[in-house]
């Protein structure tokens, strides 16, 4: 069990990156789009190392290594991560090796073997185990509570709970014209792309068109509600929210979280680039319940 | 006595096997009990927004970190196992006032954020070049790399002064930090990066193998504990308290600063973040930048993992402080 530690946890993590990337679209609830073919070729390249690791482990050193090293190999792969003494032994020594070892083998070893003593020393000093070298490998099982989390009970994509948690924020832009909307009637656009255009286009490419856009309901203060979506530069960690408030005729509340397409024309408010712009505001014509999309944040 | 060693250690072995297997099976049991009985029940209860918050961003930075750290843990490894120890003798100045700044410039080669720089900076040490040379090195990489810089570029639209002075003040930082060990460090603080394995000697494929399975699993672990506190400060601070202090620069610069620290946002994305703090006078924005990929929480675990607590805590503190100060000098000069 302890043998193959390092092997399983390996084909566990890289097993995780897998799953939410190869086999399905499950990354984006985390990271956004273009992170994805290096996952994928971590999680390949841990999978192969967890395997090679195994075999490693399994079979023996080869004769090209020579006895002190092959000694130092044994201990770390049976019970170096665990064990304070043991591990601390080798570990020292294998530290001091490095520092003093300048090319020269022989001196090398005995600087180890002198520092050996020291690393005892410090294993048993009062250090926190998981801070420590030696019972380093140790830590590593923290990996299995995000990798399980990824392959058992993947996290939700966050939602209005964050959303509402900070204040939205808007892109720090000035205003200046924008290039023309694209064709369409409606016009698809991100949340984003709206708010920016709705605050700060000089030209109104706004005005006279029909939008279309998706997001989840989160509700105001006052009975107003937005169509919300996050922004996502790089993991979800760095979300921030751009939202639409939505004036519709229709009376019946929808529940936060619901995701929704929205179809309607701008209704400008306030002087553009100030603060009573924000947010923007759209007279929706029809609000339709719609799946929650493959990429639940827009890239910011 | 290695006899004796060795009995002891077997038998060590097969009683801890068995007390993990009973409770491991126990675990297990109340596992599954609790997930089959129980489960739906609970698991609504527990499940609130904050708690599934907590867990969406604890995994994506974990998952964000991955492809990163395993870049930086094979390059390491890669140095370990195949670089000879005369090349980096070759590359950079015998003296350690030269060196710094050379390391420090050197950190434009390796793309990528500050999950990859830990282990590369471990594994120069490793080689023997000079610890101030490697933290230098370990500073600016993830600060100054170009893939950083246009992402800097990109997030401050027609303000090239910004990307200049992120590039000075980081250089700068760096620089002084490793100037700093160079002249006041001691060696006792710096618990070089070991490696279970006989791998910092033996060279090769196995080697490399070998400690690029170490290193990614040891540092893989900081970087879930870093994780777990960049997610828990993230839930927990509202960045809503933030507007509190917009007003003043002298509280600004600081608050931002901390700010950098408890986020652990990536270097990469970090720019963003900072320019969507639009309320921050442009010099506290630029602290953000500067502190954050030098450090913060998840760094901070990474750093302790790999030369030793007391190391972590002194380097982080003193960093933080020069790179504050960098930050507005340069920003006082540019911005």
């Amino acid at each position: 069990m302890r043998r193959y530690g390092p092997a399983a946890l390996l084909l566990l993590t890289g097993g995780a990156v897998l799953r939410i990337t190869l086999f399905g679209d499950l990354y984006l609830r985390y990271v956004q789009a273009g992170l994805r073919p290096y996952l994928i070729v971590s999680g390949v390249a841990l999978v192969l190392l967890g395997v090679v690791t195994a075999v490693l482990h399994h079979r023996p050193p080869g004769p090209h290594e020579d006895g002190p090293h092959e000694d130092g190999d044994h201990e770390d792969g049976d019970h170096g991560d665990g064990d304070h003494g043991d591990g601390g032994r080798g570990d020292g020594g294998h530290g001091g090796g490095a520092r003093g070892g300048d090319g020269d083998h022989e001196l090398g070893d005995h600087e180890g073997g002198d520092r050996a003593e020291d690393g005892v020393h410090r294993g048993g000093g009062g250090h926190e185990g998981h801070s420590h070298g030696p019972a380093g490998p140790r830590v590593a099982w923290l990996l299995t509570l995000p990798a399980l989390a990824l392959l058992l009970f993947p996290p939700p994509a966050l939602g209005s709970y964050s959303a509402g948690r900070e204040a939205a924020q808007r892109a720090a832009q000035g205003v200046g014209s924008f290039p023309a909307l694209p064709a369409g009637n409606p016009v698809e656009l991100t949340v984003a792309e709206f708010s920016s255009r709705a605050i700060y286009d000089s030209g109104r490419s706004l005005s006279g068109r029909t939008v279309r856009m998706t997001g989840f309901v989160t509700h105001g203060d006052d009975g107003t509600w937005y169509v919300t979506r996050l922004l996502v530069t790089c993991c979800a960690a760095d979300a921030t929210t751009g939202k639409v408030e939505i004036r519709d005729a229709d009376d019946d509340v929808l529940p936060a979280d619901t995701w929704v397409t929205v179809t309607g024309t701008w209704r400008p408010k306030g002087s553009l680039g100030s603060d009573a712009a924000w947010p923007p505001a759209l007279d929706a014509a029809t609000v339709t319940r719609v799946k929650q999309p493959a990429d639940p944040y827009e890239k910011a | 006595m290695q006899n004796q060693r060795t009995v002891a250690d077997g038998l060590r072995v097969v009683v801890r096997a068995s007390v993990y297997a009973v409770l491991g099976g126990a675990a297990l049991v109340a596992i599954a009990t609790v997930v089959s009985v129980l489960g739906p029940l609970l698991a609504l209860d527990l499940y609130t927004p904050p708690v599934a918050a907590w867990w969406t961003v604890f995994t994506a930075v974990a998952v964000q970190g991955v492809p990163f750290l395993l870049l930086g843990t094979v390059v390491s490894a890669a140095i370990g196992a195949f670089v000879p120890d005369r090349v980096f003798r070759r590359l950079l100045p015998r003296n350690p006032a030269l060196a710094v700044p050379v390391a420090g410039l050197a950190g434009v080669v390796l793309p990528g954020c500050e999950c990859a720089s830990v282990p590369v900076a471990g594994s120069l040490m490793r080689r023997g070049v000079a610890p101030a040379a490697a933290l230098a090195f370990l500073l600016s990489a993830p600060a100054i790399n170009p893939v950083v810089l246009v992402a800097t570029s990109i997030a401050f639209p027609g303000q090239p002064e910004m990307v200049l002075a992120r590039l000075l003040a980081s250089l700068g930082t760096a620089v002084v930090m490793g100037w700093l060990w160079a002249r006041f460090g001691k060696e006792k603080w710096l618990r070089l990066p070991g490696r279970g394995a006989a791998s910092a000697a033996a060279t090769g494929p196995r080697a490399f193998l070998t400690g690029l399975q170490h290193d990614f699993l040891h540092a893989g672990g900081f970087l879930v504990l870093g994780a777990a506190a960049a997610a828990t400060f993230n839930i927990a601070v509202p960045r809503s308290v933030l507007d509190l202090f917009t007003g003043s620069p002298w509280l600004a610069v600081p608050l931002l600063a901390v700010l950098a620290v408890v986020l652990c946002v990536c270097s990469e994305a970090d720019a963003f973040v900072a320019a969507s703090l639009s309320a921050f006078p442009p010099t506290a924005r630029l602290a953000f930048m500067v502190v954050g990929p030098m450090v913060d929480l998840k760094l901070l675990a990474l750093q302790a993992g790999t030369f030793g607590r007391s190391f972590a805590v002194r380097f982080a503190s003193s960093t933080w402080v020069v790179a504050v100060a960098a930050s507005v000098l340069v920003g006082w000069w540019l911005l």
